[in-house]
């Protein structure tokens, strides 16, 4: 199948994740292709967040929070000490279900990143970066002319969407998507699906939804987690027709609990 | 075979629903096939007028399927094994109408024929048309028991539908070549040949369907002959 010839870009290998004494994720291995959208799906409380958050070593933040195994993006280990975890992120970037856009306007949203980063030196530079990114995510016709208002003054569907430009600013490989459309009306969502659509050509995408419909229209990819254990990955034309694993089943035609 | 069933039962019960219009237009249909071939066998021309009516319950039940897979998709977006339940009801459905209307012309057949046809012509007419109500009769269990097995069977079977076919079509010529005047009924009795074959690949068809709702692929190769279904 076309899966057999992607490259690897993201492989996590053994991995254990633990919040103090409980085990969350279980041996977890998956292998994520580059420029290709994968689903996770799952009940909730599964460990589809954390897995993700294993991705950009964000579960760091958390105290409990402990991380056993290896994920490898391009083939080097992340979970190493030597890791820049900010470089990583700048690699890596996120979106969460609630579009959390920072108390600041629409413009510095998106100029964040880059001067952290140091990824612009003069103001035209980063005037260019601001409108790539917006126009990346979709957002800039409705935004061009109000750059200097509150990004909290945007729709829920614009928010989420000047997230996404906030993530592409800083030029990441990976966006990670925990469940991005879960606050937004079908049209923002449309949206969103169509954005992804567009950016799994330069980016690779992990995406979480509760959506079984979304995850067939936006992946190549599902894996399916369940009680923090990868049950099924397959392409997704395999797991929403004929899954091999009869939990899949269940949970995706509506038979569990 | 999907196990336990849906959280949400009247997703259950509509399944449920169009399983059991699909079995009973599957036994209708098996009741016109079998009085279509009793009518030709025995020249019942008073039968046939009956067998005409009854089509009209089988393609009704035809459009209530239509019409629940309809809701059905819209309202639940099936997945998996019942996304293929629903897919194979719709295509079986479908077969079991074209079933039903070749019986009906089976059927019209009937009124011009004599009633002294040679033994030889009923006979094989006869052992074609048993074959065809036996892969109908199996094709229907099968898809009740859902045998994968079952369905190989039934598909690998239309070959000898083929033969049978090609014996009553020898009979035919024979009948014709017996007296030049047999032409028009020779040709009503081609028809019909041809009608109990063409059911035969619908049941064919419906055993691939149901090969497909069970195993999720679809059965490997073309059909026994390569032939295509009626146009
Ligand atoms: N910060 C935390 N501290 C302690 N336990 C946590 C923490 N975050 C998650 N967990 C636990 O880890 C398990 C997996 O949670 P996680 O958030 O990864 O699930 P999820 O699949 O993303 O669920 P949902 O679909 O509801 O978002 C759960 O049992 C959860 O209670
Ligand atoms: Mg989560």
């Amino acid at each position: 199948m076309e899966l057999e010839n992607k490259k690897i870009k993201i492989q996590a290998k053994n991995l254990n994740v633990y919040y103090g004494a409980k085990q969350a994720l279980f041996n977890i291995n998956l292998e994520i292709n580059q420029k290709e959208v994968t689903a996770l799906i799952g009940p909730s409380g599964c460990g589809k967040s954390t897995f993700i958050r294993c991705i950009n070593r964000m579960n760091d933040v958390i105290d409990i929070c402990k991380v056993d195994g290896s994920i490898e993006i391009d083939g080097s280990e992340i979970n190493d000490k030597k890791v820049d975890v900010v470089m990583l992120r700048e690699k890596i970037g996120m979106v969460f279900q609630k579009p959390n856009p920072f108390p600041k306007s629409i413009y510095d949203n998106i100029a964040y990143g880059p001067i952290i980063h140091g990824l612009a030196e003069e103001k035209n530079q980063m005037d260019n970066i601001v409108e790539t990114s917006l126009k990346k995510a979709a957002l800039w016709d409705e935004v061009k002319d109000r750059l200097d208002e509150p990004g909290t003054s945007l729709s829920g569907g614009q928010q989420q969407r000047l997230c996404i430009a906030r993530a592409l600013s800083v030029s990441p490989e990976v966006i990670l998507m925990d469940e991005p459309c879960s606050a937004l009306d079908p049209i923002a969502t449309a949206k969103i699906e169509e954005l992804i659509d567009e950016l799994k050509k330069s980016y690779t995408i992990v995406i979480v939804t509760h959506s079984m419909a979304q995850a067939v229209r936006v992946s190549q990819k599902t894996g399916f987690f369940h009680m923090g254990k990868i049950i099924e990955v397959d392409s997704t034309d395999k797991i929403f027709k004929n899954p091999s694993n009869k939990m899949t089943q269940d949970y995706i035609t509506g038979r569990f609990g | 075979m999907a196990g336990t069933g849906h959280t949400v039962k009247s997703y259950e019960e509509e399944m449920q629903s169009l399983n059991d219009n699909l079995v009973k237009m599957g036994s209708l249909t098996e009741t016109q096939i079998a009085e279509a071939m009793a009518a030709v066998i025995k020249v019942d021309k008073d039968s046939v007028d009956k067998i005409v009516k009854n089509d009209g319950s089988i393609n009704e039940l035809r459009s209530i399927i239509d019409e629940q897979i309809t809701t059905v998709l819209v309202k639940r977006a099936p997945m998996a094994v019942d996304l293929r339940i629903t897919l194979s009801t719709l295509k079986i459905s479908h077969d079991l109408e074209r079933i039903g209307d070749l019986a009906k012309s089976i059927a019209k057949k009937v009124k011009p024929l004599p009633i002294d046809l040679p033994d030889e012509l009923i006979g094989s007419l006869r052992r074609l048309g048993d074959l065809v109500q036996k892969q109908l009769k199996e094709v229907l269990d099968a898809y009740l028991n859902k045998s994968k097995d079952k369905s190989i069977e039934i598909w690998k079977k239309d070959e000898q539908v083929d033969d049978l076919t090609n014996l009553a079509m020898n009979e035919v010529a024979n009948y014709l070549q017996s007296d030049k005047k047999n032409l028009e009924i020779a040709t009503h009795l081609l028809f019909v040949t041809k009608n109990i074959e063409r059911a035969g690949d619908h049941i064919t068809n419906i055993a691939e369907s149901l090969y497909y709702l069970i195993e999720g692929e679809y059965l490997e190769g073309a059909r026994p002959k390569g032939k295509p279904i009626d146009s």
